[in-house]
Protein backbone atom coordinates (compact mmCIF):
# COMPACT_ATOMS: atom_id res chain seq x y z
CA UNK A 1 0.00 0.00 0.00
CA UNK A 2 2.66 2.47 1.18
CA UNK A 3 4.69 0.98 -1.89
CA UNK A 4 1.83 1.87 -3.99
CA UNK A 5 1.58 5.84 -2.80
CA UNK A 6 5.08 6.24 -3.40
CA UNK A 7 5.18 4.40 -7.10
CA UNK A 8 2.31 6.86 -7.66
CA UNK A 9 3.83 10.51 -6.92
CA UNK A 10 7.17 8.89 -8.49
CA UNK A 11 5.26 8.76 -11.76
CA UNK A 12 3.91 12.15 -10.90
CA UNK A 13 6.66 14.33 -10.79
CA UNK A 14 5.05 18.06 -11.17
CA UNK A 15 2.11 17.05 -8.76
CA UNK A 16 4.60 16.02 -6.20
CA UNK A 17 6.21 19.68 -6.59
CA UNK A 18 3.46 21.52 -6.90
CA UNK A 19 1.57 20.04 -3.65
CA UNK A 20 5.07 19.64 -1.93
CA UNK A 21 5.77 23.41 -2.44
CA UNK A 22 2.03 24.17 -1.63
CA UNK A 23 2.02 21.80 2.08
CA UNK A 24 5.44 23.43 2.61
CA UNK A 25 4.20 27.31 1.33
CA UNK A 26 1.07 26.52 3.94
CA UNK A 27 3.13 25.37 7.04
CA UNK A 28 5.85 28.54 6.72
CA UNK A 29 2.29 31.02 6.38
CA UNK A 30 0.70 29.01 9.40
CA UNK A 31 4.15 29.78 11.59
CA UNK A 32 3.97 33.70 10.58
CA UNK A 33 0.84 33.77 11.58
CA UNK A 34 0.42 31.90 14.24
CA UNK A 35 -2.35 30.19 13.46
CA UNK A 36 -4.66 33.44 13.56
CA UNK A 37 -6.88 32.38 10.66
CA UNK A 38 -10.00 33.15 12.36
CA UNK A 39 -9.12 36.92 11.37
CA UNK A 40 -10.34 36.27 8.32
CA UNK A 41 -13.68 35.35 9.30
CA UNK A 42 -14.84 39.16 9.05
CA UNK A 43 -12.36 40.46 6.43
CA UNK A 44 -14.92 40.90 3.96
CA UNK A 45 -17.37 42.90 5.75
CA UNK A 46 -14.18 45.20 7.16
CA UNK A 47 -13.71 45.66 3.89
CA UNK A 48 -16.83 46.55 2.46
CA UNK A 49 -17.64 48.76 5.23
CA UNK A 50 -14.74 50.48 4.50
CA UNK A 51 -15.48 50.23 0.57
CA UNK A 52 -18.78 52.04 0.94
CA UNK A 53 -18.45 53.93 3.98
CA UNK A 54 -14.49 55.59 3.21
CA UNK A 55 -13.76 54.83 -0.08
CA UNK A 56 -16.41 55.03 -2.81
CA UNK A 57 -17.15 57.58 -4.15
CA UNK A 58 -14.38 58.97 -5.77
CA UNK A 59 -13.52 62.31 -5.22
CA UNK A 60 -13.17 63.67 -8.41
CA UNK A 61 -12.92 67.26 -7.20
CA UNK A 62 -8.54 66.07 -7.20
CA UNK A 63 -8.82 66.80 -10.91
CA UNK A 64 -10.85 70.21 -9.95
CA UNK A 65 -9.50 72.05 -7.20
CA UNK A 66 -6.38 74.65 -8.42
CA UNK A 67 -3.10 74.19 -7.57
CA UNK A 68 -1.78 77.50 -6.15
CA UNK A 69 0.70 79.59 -8.03
CA UNK A 70 -0.53 77.80 -11.20
CA UNK A 71 -1.22 79.63 -14.56
CA UNK A 72 -1.83 76.69 -16.92
CA UNK A 73 -4.84 77.78 -19.62
CA UNK A 74 -8.34 76.56 -18.78
CA UNK A 75 -8.76 72.98 -20.00
CA UNK A 76 -11.13 72.70 -22.96
CA UNK A 77 -14.44 70.85 -22.24
CA UNK A 78 -15.69 68.11 -20.97
CA UNK A 79 -12.77 68.27 -19.09
CA UNK A 80 -13.16 71.01 -15.09
CA UNK A 81 -11.84 73.96 -16.42
CA UNK A 82 -8.76 73.92 -14.01
CA UNK A 83 -7.98 70.53 -15.27
CA UNK A 84 -4.43 71.54 -16.19
CA UNK A 85 -3.95 72.58 -12.87
CA UNK A 86 -5.14 70.08 -10.82
CA UNK A 87 -3.56 68.42 -8.02
CA UNK A 88 -4.54 65.00 -10.17
CA UNK A 89 -2.93 66.26 -13.01
CA UNK A 90 -0.09 67.46 -11.53
CA UNK A 91 0.86 64.50 -9.56
CA UNK A 92 0.44 62.09 -12.61
CA UNK A 93 2.10 64.12 -15.36
CA UNK A 94 4.62 64.56 -12.20
CA UNK A 95 5.31 61.21 -11.70
CA UNK A 96 5.49 60.35 -15.40
CA UNK A 97 7.79 62.75 -16.16
CA UNK A 98 9.73 61.13 -13.35
CA UNK A 99 9.42 57.73 -14.66
CA UNK A 100 10.43 58.97 -18.01
CA UNK A 101 13.50 60.81 -17.07
CA UNK A 102 14.99 58.34 -14.82
CA UNK A 103 14.09 55.08 -16.95
CA UNK A 104 15.94 57.12 -20.16
CA UNK A 105 18.91 57.72 -18.05
CA UNK A 106 19.20 54.55 -16.06
CA UNK A 107 18.54 52.33 -19.90
CA UNK A 108 21.33 54.92 -21.00
CA UNK A 109 23.91 54.20 -17.94
CA UNK A 110 22.72 50.25 -17.83
CA UNK A 111 23.34 49.22 -21.29
CA UNK A 112 27.43 50.03 -21.38
CA UNK A 113 27.09 48.38 -18.25
CA UNK A 114 25.18 45.64 -18.96
CA UNK A 115 28.17 44.92 -21.83
CA UNK A 116 30.83 44.44 -19.71
CA UNK A 117 29.21 42.21 -17.02
CA UNK A 118 28.27 39.97 -20.19
CA UNK A 119 30.59 36.87 -19.75
CA UNK A 120 30.02 36.06 -23.82
CA UNK A 121 31.73 39.10 -24.45
CA UNK A 122 34.25 40.37 -21.86
CA UNK A 123 36.50 37.55 -19.49
CA UNK A 124 35.33 37.27 -15.76
CA UNK A 125 37.74 39.59 -14.47
CA UNK A 126 35.87 42.43 -15.90
CA UNK A 127 32.39 40.71 -15.80
CA UNK A 128 32.26 39.93 -12.04
CA UNK A 129 33.24 43.40 -10.93
CA UNK A 130 30.85 45.21 -13.09
CA UNK A 131 27.70 42.37 -11.98
CA UNK A 132 28.92 43.29 -8.29
CA UNK A 133 28.07 47.10 -9.35
CA UNK A 134 24.86 46.00 -10.31
CA UNK A 135 24.04 43.89 -7.78
CA UNK A 136 24.72 46.97 -4.92
CA UNK A 137 22.40 49.34 -6.81
CA UNK A 138 19.81 46.89 -6.56
CA UNK A 139 20.37 45.60 -3.27
CA UNK A 140 18.85 48.80 -1.50
CA UNK A 141 15.29 49.44 -3.03
CA UNK A 142 14.64 52.83 -4.42
CA UNK A 143 12.96 54.00 -1.96
CA UNK A 144 16.14 53.53 0.52
CA UNK A 145 18.27 55.65 -2.23
CA UNK A 146 15.33 58.08 -2.20
CA UNK A 147 15.95 58.90 1.47
CA UNK A 148 19.70 58.83 0.68
CA UNK A 149 19.15 61.34 -2.16
CA UNK A 150 16.84 63.88 0.00
CA UNK A 151 19.63 63.78 2.05
CA UNK A 152 21.83 64.67 -0.12
CA UNK A 153 20.62 67.53 -2.22
CA UNK A 154 16.69 68.03 -0.20
CA UNK A 155 13.57 67.02 -0.98
CA UNK A 156 12.40 67.21 -4.24
CA UNK A 157 11.85 65.98 -8.14
CA UNK A 158 15.63 65.48 -8.26
CA UNK A 159 16.71 63.22 -5.61
CA UNK A 160 13.35 61.25 -7.12
CA UNK A 161 14.52 60.77 -9.89
CA UNK A 162 18.20 59.99 -8.93
CA UNK A 163 16.96 57.32 -6.70
CA UNK A 164 14.53 55.94 -9.08
CA UNK A 165 17.50 55.98 -11.85
CA UNK A 166 19.69 54.40 -9.73
CA UNK A 167 17.51 51.74 -9.09
CA UNK A 168 16.58 51.24 -12.84
CA UNK A 169 20.34 50.67 -13.48
CA UNK A 170 20.54 47.62 -11.19
CA UNK A 171 17.58 46.23 -12.36
CA UNK A 172 18.07 46.87 -16.13
CA UNK A 173 21.50 46.08 -16.02
CA UNK A 174 20.54 42.94 -14.67
CA UNK A 175 17.79 41.78 -16.92
CA UNK A 176 19.73 43.11 -19.88
CA UNK A 177 23.25 41.20 -19.58
CA UNK A 178 20.92 37.83 -18.79
CA UNK A 179 19.43 38.87 -22.33
CA UNK A 180 22.96 39.15 -23.98
CA UNK A 181 24.34 36.06 -22.26
CA UNK A 182 21.08 34.01 -24.06
CA UNK A 183 21.75 34.97 -27.25
CA UNK A 184 22.99 32.29 -29.91
CA UNK A 185 26.40 31.94 -29.85
CA UNK A 186 26.80 31.37 -33.39
CA UNK A 187 26.96 34.98 -34.61
CA UNK A 188 29.27 35.94 -32.10
CA UNK A 189 31.32 33.79 -33.13
CA UNK A 190 31.51 34.18 -36.35
CA UNK A 191 32.04 38.11 -36.28
CA UNK A 192 34.89 37.24 -34.19
CA UNK A 193 36.59 34.83 -36.33
CA UNK A 194 36.21 37.73 -38.69
CA UNK A 195 38.41 39.91 -36.42
CA UNK A 196 36.17 42.65 -35.83
CA UNK A 197 36.63 44.39 -32.57
CA UNK A 198 34.09 43.86 -29.23
CA UNK A 199 32.33 47.69 -29.82
CA UNK A 200 31.65 46.51 -33.20
CA UNK A 201 30.38 43.24 -32.11
CA UNK A 202 28.06 44.98 -29.86
CA UNK A 203 26.67 47.20 -32.39
CA UNK A 204 26.50 44.61 -35.40
CA UNK A 205 25.87 41.66 -33.46
CA UNK A 206 24.36 42.42 -29.57
CA UNK A 207 21.97 45.47 -30.00
CA UNK A 208 20.74 44.39 -33.70
CA UNK A 209 20.15 40.22 -31.73
CA UNK A 210 18.70 41.85 -28.62
CA UNK A 211 16.97 44.93 -29.53
CA UNK A 212 13.32 42.66 -28.79
CA UNK A 213 14.35 42.23 -25.23
CA UNK A 214 15.81 45.04 -24.24
CA UNK A 215 12.87 47.69 -26.04
CA UNK A 216 10.83 44.97 -23.93
CA UNK A 217 13.04 45.39 -20.94
CA UNK A 218 12.76 49.85 -21.46
CA UNK A 219 8.83 49.26 -21.43
CA UNK A 220 8.49 47.28 -18.36
CA UNK A 221 10.97 49.02 -16.40
CA UNK A 222 8.90 52.98 -17.64
CA UNK A 223 5.49 50.76 -16.19
CA UNK A 224 7.35 49.59 -12.96
CA UNK A 225 9.17 53.25 -12.64
CA UNK A 226 5.29 54.94 -12.97
CA UNK A 227 4.37 53.11 -9.91
CA UNK A 228 7.58 53.29 -8.39
CA UNK A 229 7.59 57.26 -8.52
CA UNK A 230 3.74 56.92 -6.79
CA UNK A 231 5.82 55.77 -3.69
CA UNK A 232 9.22 57.89 -3.79
CA UNK A 233 6.90 60.53 -4.19
CA UNK A 234 5.58 60.06 -0.54
CA UNK A 235 9.37 60.57 0.54
CA UNK A 236 10.59 63.00 -2.25
CA UNK A 237 7.67 65.02 -1.44
CA UNK A 238 6.56 65.30 -5.65
CA UNK A 239 4.16 63.57 -8.28
CA UNK A 240 1.22 61.93 -7.21
CA UNK A 241 3.05 60.04 -4.06
CA UNK A 242 3.30 63.42 -2.32
CA UNK A 243 -0.72 63.37 -2.91
CA UNK A 244 -1.62 60.21 -1.60
CA UNK A 245 0.27 61.00 1.75
CA UNK A 246 -1.34 63.78 1.72
CA UNK A 247 -4.82 63.00 1.96
CA UNK A 248 -3.76 59.39 4.03
CA UNK A 249 -2.55 61.76 6.41
CA UNK A 250 -6.17 64.04 6.15
CA UNK A 251 -7.82 60.96 6.10
CA UNK A 252 -9.49 61.64 2.79
CA UNK A 253 -10.09 58.50 1.33
CA UNK A 254 -12.38 59.38 -1.37
CA UNK A 255 -9.57 61.65 -3.27
CA UNK A 256 -7.28 58.70 -2.46
CA UNK A 257 -9.55 56.58 -4.16
CA UNK A 258 -10.39 58.73 -7.55
CA UNK A 259 -5.83 59.01 -7.67
CA UNK A 260 -5.65 55.24 -7.75
CA UNK A 261 -8.24 54.75 -9.97
CA UNK A 262 -6.68 58.07 -12.75
CA UNK A 263 -3.38 55.84 -11.76
CA UNK A 264 -4.83 52.31 -13.03
CA UNK A 265 -5.94 53.72 -16.25
CA UNK A 266 -2.90 55.70 -16.80
CA UNK A 267 -0.82 52.09 -15.93
CA UNK A 268 -3.79 50.62 -18.36
CA UNK A 269 -2.61 53.52 -21.39
CA UNK A 270 0.75 52.96 -20.95
CA UNK A 271 0.20 49.04 -21.56
CA UNK A 272 -1.08 49.52 -24.70
CA UNK A 273 1.17 51.76 -26.06
CA UNK A 274 3.83 49.35 -24.98
CA UNK A 275 2.27 46.47 -26.54
CA UNK A 276 1.78 49.31 -30.15
CA UNK A 277 5.85 50.14 -29.80
CA UNK A 278 6.83 46.40 -29.24
CA UNK A 279 4.97 45.00 -31.91
CA UNK A 280 7.26 46.83 -34.35
CA UNK A 281 10.15 44.96 -33.00
CA UNK A 282 8.95 42.38 -32.50
CA UNK A 283 9.39 40.57 -36.03
CA UNK A 284 6.84 38.32 -36.71
CA UNK A 285 3.91 40.98 -35.81
CA UNK A 286 5.79 43.55 -38.01
CA UNK A 287 2.97 43.74 -40.44
CA UNK A 288 0.35 43.29 -37.65
CA UNK A 289 -1.40 46.36 -36.46
CA UNK A 290 -2.42 46.17 -32.48
CA UNK A 291 -5.81 47.28 -31.93
CA UNK A 292 -7.85 46.95 -28.69
CA UNK A 293 -10.13 44.69 -30.99
CA UNK A 294 -7.31 42.19 -32.22
CA UNK A 295 -5.93 42.14 -28.63
CA UNK A 296 -8.98 41.04 -26.91
CA UNK A 297 -9.62 38.48 -30.30
CA UNK A 298 -8.88 35.10 -29.26
CA UNK A 299 -6.28 33.13 -31.83
CA UNK B 1 55.55 27.19 -51.25
CA UNK B 2 54.92 28.26 -47.53
CA UNK B 3 52.02 26.64 -45.55
CA UNK B 4 48.82 28.97 -44.60
CA UNK B 5 47.57 26.77 -42.11
CA UNK B 6 50.33 24.37 -40.46
CA UNK B 7 49.81 22.06 -37.40
CA UNK B 8 51.93 19.80 -35.41
CA UNK B 9 51.24 17.62 -32.71
CA UNK B 10 47.89 19.56 -31.82
CA UNK B 11 45.62 18.46 -29.07
CA UNK B 12 42.38 20.65 -29.02
CA UNK B 13 39.41 20.53 -27.10
CA UNK B 14 37.66 22.39 -24.28
CA UNK B 15 38.58 21.73 -20.98
CA UNK B 16 39.98 18.08 -22.11
CA UNK B 17 41.47 16.75 -24.85
CA UNK B 18 39.41 15.77 -27.59
CA UNK B 19 41.04 15.09 -31.17
CA UNK B 20 44.83 15.43 -32.00
CA UNK B 21 46.15 16.78 -34.87
CA UNK B 22 49.76 15.30 -35.92
CA UNK B 23 50.14 17.12 -38.68
CA UNK B 24 47.96 18.98 -41.11
CA UNK B 25 49.90 21.34 -43.81
CA UNK B 26 47.66 23.40 -46.37
CA UNK B 27 48.62 25.57 -49.17
CA UNK B 28 47.00 29.01 -50.27
CA UNK B 29 44.18 27.79 -53.14
CA UNK B 30 43.54 24.49 -51.50
CA UNK B 31 40.40 22.97 -50.96
CA UNK B 32 39.78 20.88 -47.77
CA UNK B 33 37.22 18.56 -46.45
CA UNK B 34 37.29 16.81 -43.21
CA UNK B 35 34.44 14.07 -42.45
CA UNK B 36 33.98 12.53 -39.14
CA UNK B 37 31.08 11.64 -36.67
CA UNK B 38 29.50 14.02 -34.90
CA UNK B 39 31.18 14.91 -31.53
CA UNK B 40 34.08 13.92 -32.71
CA UNK B 41 36.39 17.02 -32.64
CA UNK B 42 35.76 19.12 -36.48
CA UNK B 43 34.42 21.76 -35.40
CA UNK B 44 36.58 22.34 -32.50
CA UNK B 45 38.91 22.16 -34.99
CA UNK B 46 37.57 24.88 -37.10
CA UNK B 47 37.59 27.00 -34.10
CA UNK B 48 40.93 26.58 -33.01
CA UNK B 49 41.90 27.54 -36.86
CA UNK B 50 39.30 30.60 -36.25
CA UNK B 51 40.80 31.27 -33.30
CA UNK B 52 37.94 31.02 -31.03
CA UNK B 53 39.62 28.77 -28.72
CA UNK B 54 43.05 28.03 -27.68
CA UNK B 55 45.07 25.11 -28.58
CA UNK B 56 46.19 22.43 -25.23
CA UNK B 57 49.02 20.98 -26.78
CA UNK B 58 50.90 21.48 -29.85
CA UNK B 59 51.83 24.43 -32.30
CA UNK B 60 49.38 25.91 -34.76
CA UNK B 61 50.24 28.30 -37.20
CA UNK B 62 48.66 30.05 -40.37
CA UNK B 63 50.59 32.44 -42.54
CA UNK B 64 53.80 31.32 -40.78
CA UNK B 65 53.02 32.79 -37.30
CA UNK B 66 50.68 32.16 -34.29
CA UNK B 67 46.67 32.42 -34.60
CA UNK B 68 46.27 36.29 -34.16
CA UNK B 69 42.99 38.59 -34.76
CA UNK B 70 43.79 40.10 -37.92
CA UNK B 71 40.51 42.00 -39.37
CA UNK B 72 38.80 40.31 -42.22
CA UNK B 73 41.79 37.45 -42.65
CA UNK B 74 39.52 34.05 -41.69
CA UNK B 75 35.90 34.39 -42.95
CA UNK B 76 33.88 31.94 -40.69
CA UNK B 77 30.88 30.15 -41.62
CA UNK B 78 29.13 28.19 -38.53
CA UNK B 79 26.82 25.72 -38.48
CA UNK B 80 24.41 27.49 -37.51
CA UNK B 81 25.65 30.41 -40.18
CA UNK B 82 25.68 32.66 -37.80
CA UNK B 83 23.42 35.13 -39.35
CA UNK B 84 22.05 38.01 -37.50
CA UNK B 85 18.16 36.87 -37.53
CA UNK B 86 17.28 40.29 -36.63
CA UNK B 87 19.03 42.23 -39.07
CA UNK B 88 18.66 43.11 -42.88
CA UNK B 89 20.21 40.80 -46.00
CA UNK B 90 22.21 44.01 -46.22
CA UNK B 91 23.34 44.60 -42.68
CA UNK B 92 24.71 40.70 -42.50
CA UNK B 93 26.83 41.44 -45.57
CA UNK B 94 28.29 44.92 -44.34
CA UNK B 95 28.99 42.96 -41.21
CA UNK B 96 31.90 41.43 -43.54
CA UNK B 97 32.36 44.20 -45.85
CA UNK B 98 33.02 46.81 -42.69
CA UNK B 99 36.46 44.16 -42.29
CA UNK B 100 37.78 46.51 -45.10
CA UNK B 101 37.35 49.77 -43.21
CA UNK B 102 38.94 51.14 -40.00
CA UNK B 103 37.06 50.45 -37.09
CA UNK B 104 35.94 53.82 -36.14
CA UNK B 105 34.20 54.10 -39.77
CA UNK B 106 32.49 50.25 -38.94
CA UNK B 107 31.25 51.88 -35.48
CA UNK B 108 29.48 55.50 -36.25
CA UNK B 109 28.27 54.06 -39.45
CA UNK B 110 30.19 56.47 -41.78
CA UNK B 111 30.82 53.80 -44.36
CA UNK B 112 33.18 54.26 -47.13
CA UNK B 113 31.48 54.37 -50.84
CA UNK B 114 33.57 51.64 -51.37
CA UNK B 115 32.84 49.58 -49.01
CA UNK B 116 28.61 50.09 -49.66
CA UNK B 117 29.41 49.11 -53.33
CA UNK B 118 30.91 45.66 -52.61
CA UNK B 119 28.50 44.69 -50.31
CA UNK B 120 25.62 45.73 -53.41
CA UNK B 121 27.77 43.74 -55.46
CA UNK B 122 28.50 40.98 -53.68
CA UNK B 123 24.23 40.50 -53.01
CA UNK B 124 23.95 40.67 -56.50
CA UNK B 125 26.33 38.01 -57.42
CA UNK B 126 24.48 35.98 -55.01
CA UNK B 127 21.07 36.49 -56.44
CA UNK B 128 20.05 38.25 -53.41
CA UNK B 129 19.23 41.53 -55.04
CA UNK B 130 15.37 41.73 -54.69
CA UNK B 131 15.97 40.50 -50.73
CA UNK B 132 18.25 43.09 -50.04
CA UNK B 133 16.19 44.67 -47.30
CA UNK B 134 14.52 41.47 -46.29
CA UNK B 135 15.06 40.30 -42.31
CA UNK B 136 17.18 37.18 -42.26
CA UNK B 137 14.29 34.97 -40.96
CA UNK B 138 12.50 35.81 -43.40
CA UNK B 139 14.54 34.04 -46.11
CA UNK B 140 14.74 30.12 -47.07
CA UNK B 141 17.90 28.04 -45.84
CA UNK B 142 19.06 28.28 -48.89
CA UNK B 143 18.82 31.88 -49.26
CA UNK B 144 20.32 32.11 -45.71
CA UNK B 145 23.68 30.37 -46.49
CA UNK B 146 23.74 32.48 -49.64
CA UNK B 147 23.89 35.37 -47.51
CA UNK B 148 26.60 34.02 -45.42
CA UNK B 149 28.47 33.54 -48.28
CA UNK B 150 27.65 37.02 -49.12
CA UNK B 151 29.00 38.48 -45.93
CA UNK B 152 32.44 35.91 -46.14
CA UNK B 153 33.00 36.96 -49.89
CA UNK B 154 32.56 40.98 -48.67
CA UNK B 155 35.00 40.24 -46.30
CA UNK B 156 37.53 39.38 -49.03
CA UNK B 157 39.19 36.55 -46.56
CA UNK B 158 42.61 34.58 -47.49
CA UNK B 159 40.83 31.73 -45.18
CA UNK B 160 37.19 30.12 -45.10
CA UNK B 161 36.37 28.10 -42.55
CA UNK B 162 33.05 26.42 -43.34
CA UNK B 163 31.32 24.41 -40.69
CA UNK B 164 28.54 22.24 -42.55
CA UNK B 165 26.80 24.59 -44.13
CA UNK B 166 25.30 22.61 -46.24
CA UNK B 167 23.19 20.50 -44.08
CA UNK B 168 19.48 20.74 -43.95
CA UNK B 169 19.95 21.54 -47.89
CA UNK B 170 17.98 19.68 -51.17
CA UNK B 171 20.30 18.39 -53.34
CA UNK B 172 19.40 20.56 -55.59
CA UNK B 173 20.27 23.42 -53.56
CA UNK B 174 23.06 22.65 -52.20
CA UNK B 175 24.62 21.80 -55.44
CA UNK B 176 23.72 25.36 -56.58
CA UNK B 177 25.48 26.45 -53.38
CA UNK B 178 28.35 24.54 -53.19
CA UNK B 179 29.06 25.67 -56.86
CA UNK B 180 29.10 29.27 -55.64
CA UNK B 181 31.45 28.88 -53.18
CA UNK B 182 33.70 26.30 -55.40
CA UNK B 183 33.61 29.26 -58.26
CA UNK B 184 34.25 32.28 -55.89
CA UNK B 185 37.16 30.47 -54.00
CA UNK B 186 38.78 28.89 -56.86
CA UNK B 187 38.95 32.71 -58.44
CA UNK B 188 40.18 34.28 -55.85
CA UNK B 189 42.73 31.61 -54.88
CA UNK B 190 41.19 31.19 -51.55
CA UNK B 191 41.87 28.22 -48.85
CA UNK B 192 38.34 26.71 -48.19
CA UNK B 193 38.35 24.23 -45.02
CA UNK B 194 34.77 22.61 -44.98
CA UNK B 195 33.59 20.14 -42.22
CA UNK B 196 31.16 17.47 -44.07
CA UNK B 197 28.98 14.67 -43.32
CA UNK B 198 27.72 14.35 -46.40
CA UNK B 199 30.85 12.22 -48.34
CA UNK B 200 29.84 12.89 -51.97
CA UNK B 201 30.29 16.75 -50.88
CA UNK B 202 34.03 16.05 -48.99
CA UNK B 203 34.97 13.86 -52.43
CA UNK B 204 34.93 17.48 -54.72
CA UNK B 205 37.70 18.67 -52.33
CA UNK B 206 40.93 18.38 -53.31
CA UNK B 207 42.02 16.88 -50.28
CA UNK B 208 39.92 15.05 -47.38
CA UNK B 209 41.03 14.79 -44.07
CA UNK B 210 38.67 11.94 -41.80
CA UNK B 211 38.88 12.13 -37.80
CA UNK B 212 37.80 9.18 -35.92
CA UNK B 213 38.19 7.90 -32.53
CA UNK B 214 40.68 4.78 -33.01
CA UNK B 215 40.42 1.95 -30.63
CA UNK B 216 42.13 2.43 -27.15
CA UNK B 217 42.60 5.96 -27.71
CA UNK B 218 40.69 8.14 -25.42
CA UNK B 219 40.58 11.09 -28.20
CA UNK B 220 40.02 11.15 -32.03
CA UNK B 221 42.74 12.31 -34.46
CA UNK B 222 42.86 13.13 -37.86
CA UNK B 223 44.26 11.63 -40.86
CA UNK B 224 44.24 12.46 -45.09
CA UNK B 225 42.17 9.96 -47.01
CA UNK B 226 43.13 11.35 -50.43
CA UNK B 227 45.03 13.95 -52.23
CA UNK B 228 43.96 14.89 -55.40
Amino acid sequence: MFNDILDFFRKRKYLTFVLTMFILTWLVFMDLIDGELYRLENSLANLSTFFYKSLWPPDWKVFSIKQYNCNSPAAPWPLPANFFCSQGYIGISETLEMAFVSTGFGFLISLPLAILASRNLYPDAVALPVRTILSGMRTLPALIWAIFFVVMVGLGTMSAVFAMTLYSVGHLGKLQYEAIEGLAKDPIDAARAMGLSNSEIVIRVIIPESANYLISQLLYMFEYNVRNGSIIGIVGGVGIGFYLADYLDAQLYQRVMALLIALFFVVLVIDFISIRIRSYFIEETLNKSYTFENIFKPR
Amino acid sequence: MSNTISAQNLKIGYSKILAEINKFNIKQGEIVSIIGKSGIGKTTFLKTIANLINPIEGKLSIFESEPKKERGLIGYIPQKLGLVKHSSVFSNVLQGAVCEEPIWRSITGFHEQKTLGIVQDTIEIMGLKDKIDEPISKLSGGQQRRVAIARTMAQNPKIILADEFLSELDAKTAENVWKNMLNYVKEKNITLIIVEHNIEWAKLADRCFEMELKENKEYSSLEEIFNV
